[in-house]
């Protein structure tokens, strides 16, 4: 399955006068756990090391956040935040996928409003190729995984 | 799986009310169907008002430009 690029409001700037919204590889994705699922929307970021959901989502699906392994990542302002690991699936395109994700009280929903589908739990079990102009994505699920 | 393709999310425009605020959208993202301050509130407000599955978000007060 094919998705399109989502755009969100946006204004103008110096670098960017005639900027209106800003045009993003954000996808819908189903987030579920013990029989519990949201749709959520995540960016797909091929410079992100693994998958990171605000801690909300899965608090909403029933998740001890603190309960699963803890880890310390740095955002690209440097700032050292945590996250707590679990085990959960995701479904994009009609494909479930088991995935051990990050969850996060710190991942900041004002700077970051989507979940994030990094290389470990998203580019480890799929195929994507983007294309701007056309606005289009595509994620193909990887056989073996 | 189909080969069909999602419709574009244009969310340019309806957002722009729910600064700072969660949302639930309607299954194809047309339109806000729900929001509040936290995910299980607006959750729950959605599926009062019949919408299943609704895709939620939460709308910053400024989108911003990333280098990721």
């Amino acid at each position: 399955m094919k998705f399109s690029y989502s755009k969100f409001p946006s204004s103008p700037n110096p670098a960017f006068p005639d900027k209106k919204h800003v045009k993003r590889p954000v996808v819908p994705i189903e987030v579920k756990y013990n029989g519990n699922k949201i749709k959520y929307l995540a960016l797909i970021d091929s410079g992100a090391d693994f998958c990171i959901f605000h801690a909300q989502i899965g608090e909403a699906l029933g998740i001890e956040i603190k309960n699963g392994k803890v880890l310390e990542f740095y955002g690209v302002t440097g700032e050292k935040k945590q996250a707590f690991f679990h085990n959960i699936s995701i479904i994009i395109g009609g494909w479930e996928k088991q995935c051990y994700c990050g969850f996060s009280h710190e991942f900041d929903e004002n700077k970051m409003p989507y979940g994030i589908l990094g290389q470990k739990g998203f580019f480890n079990l799929f195929k994507v190729s983007m294309d701007y102009e056309k606005e289009e994505i595509e994620p193909k699920h990887k056989e073996n995984c | 799986m189909t080969n069909e393709t999602e419709k574009l999310l244009d969310l340019s425009k309806i957002l722009e009310p729910y600064s700072d605020e969660w949302v639930a959208l309607s299954e194809t993202g047309e339109k806000v169907v729900a929001s509040g301050q936290n995910v299980k509130e607006v959750f729950k407000k959605a599926k009062e008002k019949g919408e299943e599955l609704p895709i939620l978000t939460k709308v910053p007060k400024e989108y911003g430009n990333y280098v990721l």
